[in-house]
């Protein structure tokens, strides 16, 4: 990915603003149309979460939160739900994930297993914040709730993060 | 000023991080997208159209279950179906006798289900009828085994339902058999769960949970699923029950949206009176 982010037009910040916002537009639309080809019992993995990570291991934690709140907000904008409280949960995520950013080593991070760990740490915090949120008006036991429902859409994130685990992965070694 | 923009570059990650937690914590207090107003239209309209755009595109794991529910359902159906034949007999011979009314059919419109969001648990359904065709917020949806949901959204032609599966649904609801009074919530799996039931109260398994009188958003006696589980919860003077909802979500193709709106002024007035400092804590809301 280092070398789309090396091409001219992406030295340019607002451009590459501009293309997270484009592609957590396009995400949030996939997530919406295609994902439930892939549910199970109604749980999804979250493709915005992975593009949140991905900001913050190339450009680190300030961009992580920028992204993670504008994909979080578009997300609650589309999905007809209390607005702020995918963008809070994906805020703190990308805050989290921008911990393990090291300069100039972000593709290596991405293409190799640290990536896993970094969604699945990253995706519980997520979770435990998204549905501490989304579980408020129900009467219901929240950690029982969050171990069924907030692991099952962690590790299911974590098995899609895979794929560019190993698209990088690839493309490292060439 | 030197001072406090080196502090301000130096922390910069946490004064944006607390900034854009405040924001969401301000966005938040805002409350559901509907108070957005005409963007939720043109957010409907959109989602809706892509949905329609590739409704052609089978779900094998759907057809299987939508063609066991519906084997089912059949089977279901023709049994119950000589037995309504006898009582529907038997309930108009009564009925004369007892100079009763005639029960009130709604009105209501077919829709085609184009698309499924299933969001982080959030399930909705979008059907390819709007606005225009008679879809008006609020108005509940049915299919022919029972509730399915409530429509949420609309635009011109297409409409949002937020099915049962989903965290804010609760439903003012009947037993049918015994006629005990509970209120039905989603508890994050495949059931649903009759709360503020007393332990004294005579409910069974296999016992049909109706939609009640008491609702205000739902006409009464909409079947809404059958009793699966009944159990005593230590510590509480209610029951334990689960509820298996008659309508299968992952199974929807078709739904009926009954044109039926609650009492303006029943509600104005429940709402008015709930919304009182001291009966706050009594608050159902929406049911």
């Amino acid at each position: 990915m280092s070398t789309y982010f090396s091409m001219s037009m992406f030295d340019n910040p607002a451009l590459r603003y501009l293309a997270y916002a484009v592609v957590a537009l396009l995400l949030s639309v996939v997530h919406m149309v295609f994902l439930k080809y892939v549910s199970v019992q109604s749980v999804t993995p979250d493709l915005l979460l992975l593009l949140v990570v991905w900001a913050a291991l190339m450009e680190g934690q300030y961009v992580g939160m920028i992204v993670g709140f504008g994909a979080g907000l578009l997300f609650d904008m589309l999905t007809t739900d209390v607005l702020g409280s995918n963008a809070l949960a994906k805020t703190l995520a990308g805050f989290m994930a921008g911990y393990f950013y090291r300069e100039g080593m972000g593709l290596a991070t991405i293409g190799s297993y640290r990536l896993l760990l970094i969604v699945t740490f990253t995706g519980f915090l997520h979770n435990l914040v998204y549905f501490f949120f989304y579980i408020k008006p129900m009467q219901t036991s929240f950690w029982e709730f969050f171990l069924v429902n907030g692991v099952a859409t962690t590790l299911y994130t974590t098995v899609v993060a895979t794929f560019p685990m190993l698209l990088v992965n690839r493309r490292n070694e060439w | 000023m030197q001072r406090l923009f080196e502090f301000v570059v130096r922390y910069r990650n946490y004064i944006t991080l607390a900034l854009l937690v405040v924001i969401s914590f301000s966005l938040m207090s805002v409350g559901e997208l509907s108070r957005l107003g005409g963007f939720r239209a043109v957010v409907v309209g959109s989602i809706g159209w892509m949905q329609s755009v590739f409704a052609w595109v089978p779900n094998p794991v759907a057809l299987q279950s939508e063609n066991t529910a519906l084997r089912e359902l059949n089977l279901q159906l023709s049994i119950e179906s000589a037995r309504y034949r006898q009582a529907m007999v038997e309930n108009a011979t009564l009925r004369s006798m007892l100079e009763l009314l005639p029960h009130t059919d709604y009105s209501m419109i077919a829709a085609d289900v184009v698309g499924k969001t299933t969001a982080e648990l959030r399930n909705f359904a979008t059907i390819n009828r709007g606005s225009v065709h008679g879809v008006e917020m609020g108005m509940p949806c049915i299919t022919d085994a029972g509730l399915v949901g409530i429509v949420v959204g609309t635009s011109e032609n297409y409409a949002v339902i937020r099915l049962l599966e989903n965290r804010d649904t609760r439903i003012a609801a009947r037993v049918h058999r015994s006629s005990v009074d509970g209120i039905v919530h989603w508890q994050g799996d495949a059931f649903l769960s009759l709360k503020d039931v007393p332990k004294n109260a005579d409910v069974k398994a296999g016992d049909v949970v109706v939609s009640s009188r008491f609702s205000t958003r739902f006409p009464a006696n909409i079947v809404i699923g059958t009793v699966a589980f009944v159990a005593d919860v230590e510590n509480s003077v209610f029951q334990r029950i689960l509820v298996r909802p008659m309508a299968d979500a992952s199974t929807l193709s078709q739904v009926f949206v009954v044109r039926w709106q609650p009492d303006p002024e029943r509600v104005a007035l429940e709402d008015r009176v709930v919304q009182r400092p001291t009966d706050r804590g009594q608050a159902g809301g929406g049911r």
